[in-house]
């Protein structure tokens, strides 16, 4: 990368059903942390990228009231609308490309207010998957389980260990929505059925949510903190439309993941990354995350969670904080892993720490998990 | 910062009803004219930005659905979308990612379908906007005249009327100046073989004779919904000089927003700015953008400029807050020729926002017709004189998002 960038400050809301505060004081205070985190002010900030969709903030141009409150205003500013770990990868372009130094990024999703399985029906193509109403992320994602279940032998009580282990996980963290610290694979199998095999625990919860993290350039990092959090590889790619691709497999994270490898160095990603947080909107997508990241062979991924090597305590810890089943507020999903990463390369996962000195964030966006997009992070 | 430089652009044909083709192949109609101007294989391209008004067409993020039409399969697309100034922001979007030096072919593509929404956009109504915040304002204490103004204030053309009168009241343009406006607009769009609202030999009187919309507004006056959609690719400074004769190099860019929208301020009776026509946003963009760019004076130095004007007082009030004239007097250049093709800075040679408006694309395809005057590919309204600078403006949201982008035939 032509200069060094580091995530230098961090904040989030504790994610919960149903939050009794505005979008925009949610969002205030996450941009204000963030800020507070860092030990700057918004005068110190250059730009402001944002992220949220209109159909899930239910208002056309729906930045225009969220200008304010993140404290873009008079600022050279602008929003993606997809997952905020998206708004990272710009504020990053921004800052590498000289024109920038520091950057605030934000990302919001009230799931209460507008339901995003809702909102997902509205991304199917609308002049044939829409027209029948079969399509939205919880079908489609049942229909990518089966395929990959039934490609590589796994069993549903494997894909209910990934919950439990992440729900578990959950329980230690305060910002986490779905605590659950004694659950069992038995409480998982016999949870609500939604679309088979997708039930109530193996997939993620609709969260009120928003966080907020500070980029900066190397000399400015060096400035502001003595624990700068640094990037040091990206990838990010779409897949093809869900019914031009193979469901059993995450291609796109996959050339994604390779992409991030590559630019960081990484050659091991199992010896060389010391924890992962990945974007799981459904459990069995936890174990294709493992096989598209590199961490096992195609079909392996229920091995790794049988053995609990992707456990707290195992040789590589995936989603401590309990993932996206954990919580789930749709924009800030991605972002929030950025962060999760963060507090544990700089020691301040308190309850979950994990010891860090390189990890992997993982966002997604679409239904099955059609764009990726990695960061690899590393301590000093 | 690594210079990048425009070396191929692309439109559809832009109409009230694009039947021919659904929104998919109207996009990638655009992506494949730019990437054959451009003489890029698909497979060449490493990344996109792309955006439309969001949730216009009722397709929620339809860069999924119609990324294999474009080629962006298996490829980085980021999605950027800032309402009305989307296009500039995704523009902006594509300058970054080959600026960072992490791409070094990028294609910025924007569109709007105006006829698969069953309300056109945003020139209806101010309720679909301002509907979400109305239970929020009423904990607020804001009271129902306020509430009930928002949706008075008629979306884009409601903000608008006000933004002119507070122009008008502050320079001394009075509504004659608005019919020159929009004629010339008209006339232009005539020229450019892409356009939706052409009239060839269009006077103000013409103008003046269209019904009242709301004043200062006439029929005559206020943009078309369009459906299109426009591309360009972006190189970095190597892979430009060698395939493209004469680049467009992108010298300068910002996109400030205001300190607050116009709906906060006037219809919810917010604490924000007043005065709608102030622009504290363009002031501040232009300034940043011309100082990259290094434009000490752009009246001397930028030689036309594309206007994002819906509404044609819009191109008088952003020419000066552009600092192409001075503060008040862009009306005044008008009547002297100096904003026609052969004037001093020929504005809007396009026809501009005000005779196509495909508003996602609307901004994007100010950049990409700056471009093309820079690149000579203007074909019927290409400006009589060498082009060495130009300037690209971009306005969105409720009066407050901005983007400015100097164009220039040299990068340095």
């Amino acid at each position: 990368m032509a200069r060094g960038v580091a995530v230098v400050g961090y904040s989030q809301s504790c994610h919960q059903q149903d939050m009794q505060m505005t979008r925009e004081d949610m969002i205030f205070e996450v941009a204000k942390g963030a800020l507070r985190n860092a030990g700057i002010s918004r005068e110190d900030v250059g730009t402001v990228i944002t992220a949220s969709t209109d159909f899930l903030d239910a208002r056309t141009i729906s930045n225009l009231y969220t200008s304010m409150a993140v404290g873009a205003y008079l600022k050279d500013e602008s929003k993606v609308e997809e997952d905020g770990a998206f708004a990272v990868y710009y504020a990053l372009m921004r800052i590498l490309s000289d024109v920038h130094d520091i950057a605030l990024v934000e990302a919001h999703t009230q799931g209460s207010v507008v339901n995003p399985h809702l909102v997902s029906s509205y991304t199917v193509d609308p002049l044939f998957e829409r027209q029948y109403g079969f399509l939205n992320d919880i079908s489609a994602a049942a229909l990518q389980a089966r395929v990959y279940m039934n490609k590589y032998g796994v069993s549903e009580e494997q894909v209910a260990r990934v919950a439990v282990k992440n729900l578990v996980n959950a329980a230690d963290n305060p910002n986490a929505h779905r605590k659950m610290p004694d659950l069992t694979v038995e409480e998982v199998l016999n949870s609500k059925l939604y679309y088979d095999p997708i039930r109530e625990l193996t997939m993620s919860p609709v969260s009120d949510g928003a966080c907020a993290v500070v980029l900066a350039c190397e000399e400015k990092a060096k400035e502001i903190t003595d624990k700068p959090v640094w990037i040091e590889g990206v990838g990010s790619c779409q897949d093809a439309y869900i019914r031009d691709r193979s469901l059993y497999e995450l291609d796109s994270l996959q050339k994604a993941a390779q992409d991030a490898y590559e630019m960081a160095g990484v050659s091991d990603p199992f010896a060389q990354i010391d924890v992962f947080e990945v974007s799981e909107k459904f459990a069995h997508e936890e174990l294709m995350i493992y096989e598209a990241l590199g961490l096992c062979r195609e079909g392996k991924g229920k091995a790794l969670v049988e053995k609990g090597m992707t456990g707290k305590d195992g040789e590589i810890p995936v989603n401590p904080s309990g993932g996206a089943l954990g919580a789930d507020p749709v924009c800030a999903t991605g972002l929030i892993r950025v962060i999760e990463t963060a507090k544990q390369i700089r020691g301040e996962a308190n309850g979950y720490q994990i010891p860090a000195y390189r990890a992997l964030a993982h966002g997604q966006f679409g239904i099955c998990a059609q764009k990726n997009i990695v960061f690899i992070l590393r301590g000093e | 910062m690594r210079n990048v430089a425009i070396i191929g652009c692309g439109q559809t044909k832009h109409s009230g009803r694009r039947r021919d083709v659904n929104l998919a192949e109207m996009v990638g109609d655009a992506v494949w004219n730019a990437l054959e101007d451009a003489q890029v294989s698909p497979l060449e391209v490493d990344a996109f930005a792309v955006g439309n008004m969001q949730g216009f067409g009722g397709v929620a993020q339809p860069e999924q659905w119609l990324g294999d039409w474009i080629g962006a399969s298996g490829k980085p697309v980021l999605r950027i979308t800032t309402g009305g100034s989307t296009g500039g922001s995704v523009a902006h979007g594509a300058f970054y990612a080959v600026a960072s030096g992490l791409y070094d072919i990028a294609v910025a593509t924007a569109w709007e379908k105006h006829s698969d929404s069953k309300e056109p956009g945003a020139t209806t109504g101010l309720g679909h906007v301002g509907l979400g915040n109305m239970l929020n304002l009423v904990n607020c204490g804001v009271g129902f005249k306020h509430l009930l103004s928002m949706f008075v204030v008629g979306a884009a053309a409601g903000v608008a009327c006000y933004q002119a009168m507070y122009y008008m009241h502050r320079s001394g343009c009075r509504v004659e100046h608005l019919d020159m406006v929009a004629a010339k607009d008209r006339r232009n769009a005539a020229k450019n073989k892409y356009a939706h609202l052409q009239w060839p030999g269009c006077t103000p009187e013409d103008i003046a004779k269209t019904e009242w919309i709301a004043y200062p507004f006439r029929y005559g006056h206020i943009c078309p919904a369009s459906d299109g959609a426009s591309a360009m690719v972006l190189a970095r400074e190597d892979i430009a000089k060698k395939r493209c004769k004469k680049p467009a190099w992108v010298k300068g860019l910002a996109a400030y927003s205001d300190e607050e929208n116009q709906i906060m301020s006037e219809g919810a009776g917010g604490i924000g700015i007043l005065d709608a026509s102030q622009q504290i946003g363009a002031t501040m963009s232009a300034i940043k953008a011309y100082k990259m760019a290094g434009i000490n004076d752009p009246q001397k130095e930028i030689d036309l400029a594309e206007i994002y004007q819906p509404f044609p007082s819009q191109e008088l009030l952003f020419a000066e807050r552009l600092g192409l004239f001075d503060e008040g007097k862009a009306w005044q250049a008008l009547e002297k020729g100096e904003m026609d093709i052969n004037g001093r800075i020929p504005c809007d040679l396009s026809g501009g926002v005000n005779a196509t408006n495909a508003i996602g694309s609307s901004a994007l395809q100010r950049i990409l017709e700056c471009a093309l005057q820079i690149m000579g590919k203007a074909e019927e309204h290409q400006v009589p004189k060498e082009v060495h600078n130009a300037v690209a403006h971009g306005w969105g949201g409720a009066t407050n998002y901005i983007t400015v982008t100097v164009l220039g035939d040299s990068p340095y």
